[in-house]
């Protein structure tokens, strides 16, 4: 498996950017637009200050297509990489935290958010789990990149040039 | 793990990117934040020019759960829970509100209004003002500019006790006892009652109706007048 890892790293980091970067320029994307949606989306956490959670909330699909941009093409990975896998960690704690407290909302994490109602608790435990998993797959791309940042179709290079087979 | 390393540290181009993203970043925050409190405040300018409708009294039946009640003696009951800040609410009372306010005025229903507040301390705020209104016999048209005026945002201050008694003022409710109960929080025990209330009726969000104790759900995605009115009519 390490030896795998290693060895075809130069397309694992493209792979890994992409997921990565994908996923958070789809999520960021799908919320930029609806900003209100998406600031009462993290209200709805009922974990900062109201007014901070509202910033919050505009401003982080905005970041989020950022940082998934440049993971994309390729620019300042390790320090995207280092960004998203402790946004994906905040993420974990805060689904996990309203999972605890027995809220039942939507993440909000692609758009929509808020309450939901009771009648549908175990779907929204399904998707909090889901969620949880998702955040964990996506903070081990990010760690992947964080030690290997330079890989293929990338603007920045490596200073050790890439082996080929 | 070995880290990688860069070809060559090439700091000005990292901090012209770094500068980038944040101004992006930045920049997307402030349209936000003030298209938003542009809209709340331009949204009050839809009350003006309105007048009043008489008083219709109301009172308050601890029997059941505190409501906002219009008891007229009319057959028909429709229990109403709502909570001021609840979006869909607001589609239920601009589809249904001035119908539900005719059955009120031509004695064909009695009607209570359960107000929750279980959306923030805006909620609790708005219900309160919402008890004071009812105690000067303007609930209904109270009722309707708080739909009218509703903010997208949640808790985005924009319902103080200074804008609600505005809002009073704004569509004709004027006297020192509404204001002073609005600013006072004079009635947060009967919102606190309502909310209590929940459990007993078996209510989880909003809106939620009842027509004669029946729970009334819409069949359609959005509201229409002639469905709800078809329900009400058919008991």
């Amino acid at each position: 498996m390490k030896r795998f890892l290693v060895s075809n790293q130069p397309w694992i980091t493209l792979l890994f950017r992409l997921i990565l970067g994908g996923v958070l320029l789809a999520a960021g994307g799908l919320k930029v637009g609806k900003p209100t949606e998406s600031a009462n989306a993290t209200g709805a956490y009922k974990i900062l200050p109201t007014d901070l959670a509202h910033l919050v909330g505009y401003a982080l699909p905005w970041l989020e297509v950022a940082v998934g941009l440049l993971l994309i093409v390729g620019i300042m990975v390790r320090y995207s990489a280092i960004f998203s896998g402790l946004l994906m960690i905040i993420f974990i704690g805060a689904i996990a935290s309203v999972w605890a407290r027995g809220m039942l909302i939507d993440c909000g994490c692609f758009g929509g958010g808020g309450e939901i109602d009771p009648s549908l608790k175990s779907q929204v435990h399904r998707a909090y789990f889901t969620e949880i998993m998702r955040d964990l797959g996506l903070a081990l791309c990010a760690l992947y990149l964080y030690f290997f940042p330079y890989g293929k179709f990338s603007v920045e290079k490596s200073a050790q040039p890439i082996e080929e087979k | 793990m070995a880290k990688q390393v860069a070809k060559k540290a090439d700091n000005t181009t990292r901090w012209i990117v770094i500068a980038m993203v944040s101004l992006v970043v930045v920049t997307g925050v402030v349209f936000s934040l003030f298209g938003q409190s542009s809209k709340e405040s331009a949204s009050i300018a839809a009350l003006d020019g309105y007048t009043l409708k008489p008083a219709v009294t109301s009172t308050i039946d601890p029997n059941n759960g505190s409501a906002i009640t219009f008891d007229n003696g009319a057959v028909t009951t429709i229990d109403v829970w709502e909570d001021p800040q609840c979006p869909v609410c607001k589609f239920f009372a601009d589809a249904n509100g001035d119908y539900l306010d005719s059955l009120i005025r031509e004695k064909k229903a009695t009607v209570r209004y359960h107000v929750l507040s279980f959306l923030g301390d805006e909620s609790v705020r708005a219900a309160n003002a919402s008890f004071c209104a009812a105690d000067e016999g303007q609930y209904l048209d109270f009722h309707k500019a708080l739909y009218t005026v509703q903010s997208q945002l949640e808790n985005s201050g924009f319902w103080s006790n200074e804008s609600l008694v505005n809002i009073g003022k704004k569509i004709g409710i004027n006297s020192t006892k509404f204001e002073d109960c609005v600013t006072k929080g004079s009635k947060v025990d009967l919102v606190q009652a309502n909310s209590d209330s929940m459990s007993k009726y078996g209510v989880q969000g909003t809106p939620t109706v009842f027509i004669n104790g029946k729970l009334w759900e819409r069949t359609q995605n959005e509201f229409v007048l002639e469905e709800f009115k078809a329900a009400v009519e058919n008991g």
